[in-house]
């Protein structure tokens, strides 16, 4: 059986290298290997949830990691992967606002200055300095999260933003609070909805008009379309 | 500094070790770098035979060269010879004499490096001075990020001085923290780099456009050339073994007995081959960077070591 010692250096190790996915995500161009990185990360973080349960034996964190590896392992990059063979994009090249060397130093900034905050913060609530790691980390992966999102072009690598953005929350949530877990269900929610809108909006946002027809052919939009013209003609005639 | 007579034979011991075992190490990553390639490759002792057939030749210097040139040789291999002596690479004795310090280390290295690329502009061709630029270019993105880097290894391991750090981390057993494994990756890193490897130099080419160690290394020739060589290799044993003995302390001799000594020795070398084996693969599964995305490399090593100091913290 895992013994308590262990199971802290496993947590610790693990928190670590979802942070290194995260920066990893900031870093990289490649589409694919953004999703696949989600994927780990999502991953690693249902492990955290698992080796946090060996030591507290709460249901709670055992329903969370089942529900991260539905979701977030199988469902989401599913998903994600299907709208990236529809748009055809493989690689964001367009770092706007900073460059991936730019972004690090932005990060590893970022994760001070939140230890600066949360050291202020959390010394009266004396917790554990796992569960003090867990929540400084967490909150630095939403920080990361939403400098993908302002800092890239394309819509889908604004979506792994947002998507790295809950993971951090959730992190955060392992360690900090007891998080209820109807909440943890509505977000998903709320992430389902907005990887099907951004759906339509990383098909549509980019594009002349020409290409845009045409992807709207691709998705047999335009069928649609043509069959209500011609319904309506039918209408006007008789 | 009080010197007893244990320390005086870990003196001898261990230089005569790693200057005996470090050609090897090279001769291993060249051999598993031919293989990966579908070539034979050289034999495993071609090292020893190229120093020996080197040490045997007539140094030739240009009229236009000046005394770096010809001391050069010697001050590289005597620094190098006295910083393995801050580096046990098997056993160590109980005081470490000072030499142990990783601010001393550091400064020998780019004592080491300076006089390298004085060398390479000394004779005043233009390969040697591009050399030297580019050398001293990537040092100086480099070696802020090493001094990083080690400070999270004196950091984790409440130390200074290396002969603590491997005691430390022989006492331990470190494989389950994850500190230590977190800060071996900017460790390979800072290895890699130091040693003129694949992704920042190409070590088998004499090509203008890729080289940066090798061309300072242009101008010597016969005796000079083998120790040039030799202290490269010595290097990167060093490097080698800051890595071994961190993360995989196993058979680090923690008393100064004769079994254990041999044992320690033995399995060093067996570590240092799978390690140099490492390192011939990842040279061949990579292409050579860019100049210029070379500091895309430096900062995973530079957020990694962050990250070990911060994950320290949190201890």
């Amino acid at each position: 059986m895992i013994t308590a010692a262990l199971a802290e250096s496993l947590t610790q190790a693990l928190v670590v290298l979802v942070l290194i996915s995260g920066a990893f995500i900031v870093t990289r161009k490649d589409l694919l290997s953004l999703v696949s990185t989600y994927q780990m990360q999502s991953l690693l973080l249902a492990g955290v949830a698992l080796s946090l349960y060996s030591v507290d034996q709460s249901p709670t964190l055992l329903y969370l990691a089942g529900l991260t590896l539905v979701s977030k392992v199988l469902l989401i990059p599913y998903i994600i992967k299907r709208i990236q063979r529809k748009i055809n994009i493989s690689r964001d090249m367009e770092f706007h606002y900073v460059s991936p060397i730019a972004s690090i130093f932005i990060t590893i900034i970022l994760i001070l200055l939140v230890y600066g905050a949360f050291s202020n913060i959390l010394k009266e609530l004396a917790l554990s300095n796992l569960f003090y790691l867990g929540a400084v980390f967490g909150i630095s992966l939403t920080l990361m999260g939403m400098l993908i999102t302002f800092s890239r072009k394309k819509v889908i690598t604004k979506i792994i933003g947002y998507l790295t953005m809950e993971n951090g929350v959730l992190l955060f949530s392992l360690f900090i609070t007891e998080l209820p877990f109807i909440i943890e269900v509505l977000i998903l929610v709320d992430l389902f909805m907005i990887v099907l809108l951004a759906t339509i909006l990383s098909i549509g946002m980019d594009s002349s008009v020409e290409a845009y027809q045409e992807r709207f052919h691709q998705l047999h939009i335009e069928d649609l379309q043509e069959k209500l013209h011609l319904h309506r003609k039918h209408r006007g005639e008789s | 500094m009080n010197i007893d007579a244990n320390y005086v034979a870990y003196a001898f011991l261990n230089t005569a070790f790693i200057i005996l075992i470090s050609p090897l190490f090279m001769g291993v990553a060249k051999i598993v770098k031919a293989q990966a390639q579908g070539r034979i490759g050289p034999p495993l002792l071609q090292p020893y035979y190229n120093l020996l057939k080197l040490a045997q030749k007539e140094r030739v210097y240009s009229n236009k060269s000046s005394a770096i040139t010809k001391i050069t040789p010697y001050i590289n291999i005597t620094i190098m010879i006295v910083a393995s002596l801050g580096i046990p690479l098997a056993f160590a004795p109980e005081n470490s004499g000072g030499l142990g310090n990783i601010i001393l280390l550091l400064y020998l290295l780019a004592m080491g490096r300076f006089f390298m690329a004085a060398a390479g502009l000394d004779a005043g061709s233009t390969f040697g001075g591009m050399g030297s630029s580019r050398e001293m270019s990537i040092s100086s993105i480099i070696e802020p990020i090493t001094i990083i880097v080690f400070a999270a290894l004196a950091f984790t391991l409440n130390t200074m001085d290396m002969h603590q750090m491997f005691q430390t981390a022989a006492q331990e057993m470190s494989f389950l923290n994850p500190a230590l494994i977190l800060v071996s990756i900017p460790l390979f890193i800072v290895l890699i780099v130091e040693t003129a490897r694949v992704p920042v130099d190409n070590p088998e080419t004499h090509l203008e456009l890729t080289m940066i160690h090798e061309t300072m290394l242009l101008e010597y020739a016969g005796r000079d050339l083998a120790l040039m060589e030799l202290s490269h290799a010595i290097k990167q044993t060093m490097l080698m073994a800051i890595l071994i003995n961190i993360l995989v302390p196993w058979g680090y001799a923690r008393e100064f007995t004769a079994p254990a000594v041999i044992i320690g020795m033995l399995l060093f070398l067996a570590k240092g081959i799978i390690l140099a084996t490492f390192i011939g693969l990842t040279e061949s599964s990579m292409a050579k960077m860019r100049l210029f995305a070379l500091p895309n490399l430096f900062i995973i090593a530079f957020f990694l070591s962050m990250l070990t100091i911060l994950l320290e913290v949190f201890r």
